[in-house]
């Protein structure tokens, strides 16, 4: 469409943004009713919660059972036992609950529009004063409401996670805000492709395979594309100290570097690290904040979500911030969160999910010029 | 900001109607509808007619400003619609074919959702909303679930939603199709009210018969091309066919014969004549001419509607 049209609409939108967010508000109201009243969201959702119960529990179940072992054998405490079973539980349950919002995401999004199209109520809505954005808009705001749902039932559990294991509150509060960060990102790529696609069950089928790509095929992509990255790095030899303790430090490696600088092969996987940041569960391990591990005090054992984190950092510095002795300096073992990664990947999904929405709004403007093949406007 | 003007009368619409010249759209290699002109006059009732597959519902989509054409202009009310799209949303009302209700919604909640994507003033609509219920006799119905309504029923709610902000211009696809008789004769009556409020009503059908009684006038179209526009009184002028049964049909035949009047044998379930006749006044001196010359007529009466007699001579000029 030209240019002056949509002009005059962001101008008609900065004039009065109240009507423009009212009109959201209400295709809002009108998707929720109809969601509410479907007997299927419920049943999914009291699927969920008794899942996700059941995942706690034989959590909790396993690691109580593995304690009560080395309680019995070793007559000791064993290393978990010092912090709870907390930490491990509220991991678990963060990882299920991740994953399964990534599945349930595209189920509650992906038809959102071309459902409507399907049924002939797209166009009653076209055909009225709403414009094209405000229709995208409700029904993503709707999808994901509707995807939140199954997050508050989720929240029991990782209370419980996160009480057990004497965590602070903090974690539940960054936990809940990535993941709900996380299905909005789904759902607004669902809406979008559902915009663009003719059909719900291809449109569902394709918004899977885009969670897929996120979830599994940024591993992929990361590890074929390290391949690529062969180079080298300067580098001296480090030193290691004879009586070096087994146990690993989080500050000091353990060697000192001498002699001249040598070039040395070694992957740049700075320069692909970027497909890992945008895997969901890099960009939600890396946002929950972990104690500070370069204080030498607090050091115990590395949780799962705090590995990921640490796992996507050492890949992002690349060779230069891990190969021992690159530049003749000595490396951290560990990698403080003053860097954090994840900006970086919720940036690049927010730019695939933003671009897709925008391709959806182009394909809901009237009086529309192109018509995807096959699909009737009414 | 006033967006609807209760009172009726054609006065907020100086300029008339809706009207499409030279319009064409195609889809991929069909040309779906090939410089088609349109007009339907405000406080009319226009039929537009055509067989399946004539570009009617493509027509309408156009005029509903859904979808954009290829060439050629559409005006509504003498505003362009992608110019001043908000504008001729308002004037607009548009019943689509494919009902597309949204069926866990009650009818109330259907017309008050509407009425806010309207952006109606928010204190009139709930009475607005209980007038148009019984303006389609659904008020005993309001508050059930969409579903459960027949589709007559539906069709109503459709037509209640399409008029819901008070259009100026009507568009109606196949409002008749599946309503039983009393449903029809309710929707013609309604739809002559509604003409006569001033509103451009527009409706598109292949059920002829009952367009006669609704239209004032008729846009014929097929292949996607404007074959004929005329008036119903035009359609009426142009002779029309009548059918005559008689006790005896050789006496009915040899006083046609010796009136020097063209006839053909109908040999129908019941067996009789039927000639052209060119208007009401000769029918009527020939029903009287035949009635004094002893001929027993027990039948005399237009053998189609109106429009449908253009339709099948179309339809015979097409072949």
């Amino acid at each position: 469409m030209s240019s002056m049209t949509e002009n005059r609409e962001v101008s008609a939108r900065r004039g009065a943004p109240g009507p423009y967010l009212s009109g959201i508000a209400h295709v809002v109201a009108l998707e929720l009713k109809q969601r509410l009243r479907s007997r299927g969201w419920y049943i999914m959702l009291a699927i969920w919660f008794a899942l996700t119960g059941l995942v706690t529990w034989l959590t909790w179940a396993s690691w109580s059972a593995s304690n009560a072992f080395q309680t019995r054998d070793f007559g000791g405490v064993s290393g978990t036992a010092l912090t709870g079973p907390g930490s491990l539980i509220f991991e678990v349950v963060l990882a299920f609950v991740l994953l399964f919002a990534l599945l349930v995401a595209p189920a509650l999004s992906a038809n959102a529009v071309n459902g409507d199209r399907a049924g002939g109520t797209l166009a009653i809505l076209q055909v009225t004063l709403l414009e094209p954005g405000q229709i995208l808009w409700g029904k993503f705001f709707a999808a994901w409401a509707a995807a939140l749902a199954f997050l508050v039932a989720s929240t029991p559990f990782l209370v419980i996670g996160v009480a057990l294991g004497g965590l602070t509150p903090a974690y539940i509060l960054v936990s809940l805000v990535m993941l709900a960060v996380e299905v909005g990102i789904v759902c607004a790529i669902g809406v979008g492709i559902s915009a663009l696609a003719g059909r719900p069950l291809f449109s569902i089928v394709v918004t899977y395979l885009a969670v897929a790509g996120l979830v599994v095929g940024t591993l992929i992509s990361f590890g074929l594309g390290t391949g690529l990255t062969q180079g080298t790095v300067m580098a001296n030899n480090p030193q290691y100290r004879a009586y070096a303790p087994l146990q690993s430090d989080p500050v000091d490696a353990g060697y000192t570097c001498a002699g001249p600088l040598r070039e040395q092969s070694a992957m740049h996987t700075e320069r692909v690290a970027w497909t890992l940041a945008m895997n969901p569960f890099v960009v939600v391990a890396d946002a929950i904040p972990y104690p500070d591990r370069t204080v030498r005090q607090n050091f115990t054992s590395i949780g799962a979500i705090e590995g990921i984190s640490q796992a996507a950092r050492q890949a992002m510095a690349g060779p230069d911030g891990t190969v021992a002795c690159a530049n003749g300096k000595v490396q951290p073992t560990y990698l403080g969160q003053k860097t954090p990664l994840w900006p970086l990947g919720l940036g690049l999904q927010l730019v695939l999910s933003g671009f897709l929405m925008w391709l959806g709004w182009r394909s809901l403007r009237t009086p529309a010029r192109k018509l995807a093949r096959g699909t009737r406007i009414a | 900001m006033a967006i609807i003007s209760e009172q009726p009368g054609g006065q907020q619409v100086p300029d008339d109607g809706i009207t499409a010249q030279g319009v064409s759209r195609s889809f991929g290699a069909v040309r779906a509808v090939d410089h088609m002109d349109f007009h339907a006059p405000a406080g009319r009732v226009t039929a537009l007619i055509g067989p399946n597959g004539a570009g009617k519902t493509t027509l309408l989509l156009m005029l509903a400003s859904l979808l954009a054409p290829d060439q050629g202009s559409i005006t509504v009310g003498g505003l362009d619609p992608v110019r001043n799209r908000a504008e001729v949303r308002r004037r607009l009302g548009w019943m689509p074919d494919t009902l597309g209700v949204w069926e866990s919604l009650t009818a109330r909640e259907i017309l008050t959702q509407m009425a806010r994507f309207y952006r109606l003033p928010a204190s009139g609509i709930a009475p607005r909303v209980t007038d148009m219920l019984e303006g389609v006799r659904l008020a005993a119905l309001a508050d059930q679930p969409a579903r459960v309504l027949s589709r007559g029923q539906q069709q109503r709610l459709s037509l209640a939603r399409a008029l819901i902000h008070d259009p100026s211009v009507l568009l109606l696809d196949e409002p008749a199709s599946g309503l039983d008789p009393g449903s029809r004769v309710e929707l013609r009556t309604m739809l002559r009210q509604l003409a006569a409020e001033g509103k451009a009503v527009v409706v598109s059908s292949h059920v002829l018969s009952e367009l006669d009684e609704i239209a004032d006038g008729a846009v014929f179209v097929n292949n996607g091309r404007t074959v004929r526009q005329q008036t119903t009184e035009e359609a009426a002028a142009a002779g029309r066919r009548y059918a005559i049964t008689a006790a005896d049909t050789a006496a009915l035949a040899a006083e046609l014969a010796r009136l020097g009047l063209e006839f053909r044998r109908e040999e129908g379930r019941r067996p009789g004549v039927s000639l052209v006749l060119h208007n009401e006044v000769g029918a009527e001196r020939l029903l009287r001419d035949l009635v004094l010359a002893g001929v027993g007529i027990r039948s005399f009466a237009p053998a189609a509607g109106a429009l449908e007699e253009t339709y099948m001579n179309l339809e015979g000029e097409r072949r």
